[in-house]
């Protein structure tokens, strides 16, 4: 349990640093495509970990420091739901509805993408990655 | 500094994040669809209305240079809250052909977030 917590802990402590430089380098544009990006690219690298894992047998304290630290501190969902309000506030309704589509349909899409690559590559690697360990 | 701020504020908002969801996993073991980071999410999105409401009272745009928010909103709800295990739950559900769950998980995660961030802000402004 505390393996996983400071795994935990390292992980979402580099996925919020990377987010929030994300945030930083992207802010001049006004528009959210920081937190797009995150999300979309954090899916991906989930999706690409969960179908690389399922087949390459993996210590829990890696899985979560990746997964639920890295991805989860990278991604966020409330930063989406406050710039779904500030887009619709500040800009246009269509343009926080364009924000939401794209994000949603991105990000699940990348994850599935992410999910089938990482199979591919956990079957080339086989049983070796199982010797492995 | 500011590095350190978002990770302190991240570490805590991810842990809690994970031991929220065991909690919510082993009180409901097998929901209909994943009703843990659901929840979490909307959690988290109440929150940061709650904050942005109350300390700002408004949606602060570039507050990249204060510590409180970048602690709170930037680093402790951005990463309590999660959109890659959303979208990879979504994808399980989908390789499932759980139609109904997955509409329902999508729906009410995105509606949820953004109706209770509304609703902690428009409460506490």
């Amino acid at each position: 349990m505390w393996k996983n917590i400071i795994a935990i802990a390292i992980g979402s402590a580099m996925g919020t640093s990377l987010r929030y430089y994300l945030n930083l380098v992207t802010l001049t544009t006004g528009y959210p495509i920081g937190t797009i990006v995150e999300n979309l690219g954090g899916s991906m690298v989930l999706g690409f970990l969960t179908g690389w894992f399922i087949i390459k047998i993996s210590r829990e304290w890696l899985k979560v420091g990746l997964g639920v630290g890295l991805c989860g501190g990278f991604t966020t969902m409330s930063t989406l739901a406050s710039d779904s309000v500030f887009l619709f506030l500040e800009h246009t309704w269509w343009l926080s509805v364009v924000y939401i589509l794209v994000s949603v349909g991105g990000g699940i899409m990348c994850a599935l993408v992410g999910y089938i690559l990482g199979q591919k590559v956990g079957k080339r690697q086989g049983f070796k990655g199982v010797q492995q360990e | 500094m500011n590095l350190l701020l978002v990770s302190v504020g991240g570490m805590l908002g991810a842990i809690c994040r994970y031991v929220l969801g065991i909690a919510i996993m082993s009180k409901f073991p097998t929901p209909p669809f994943p009703i843990a980071m659901l929840i979490v999410n909307v959690l988290g999105s109440l929150g940061l209305g709650v904050f942005y409401g109350s300390y700002y009272g408004g949606i602060p745009l570039g507050a990249y240079e204060e510590s409180v928010f970048l602690l709170v909103a930037i680093g402790f709800f951005g990463a309590f809250t999660t959109f890659s295990t959303f979208s990879m739950e979504t994808v399980q559900l989908y390789q499932k052909s759980a139609w109904k769950p997955l509409l329902a998980y999508i729906s009410l995660s995105i509606v949820g977030s953004i109706t209770m961030f509304v609703f902690g802000f428009s409460i506490t402004k």
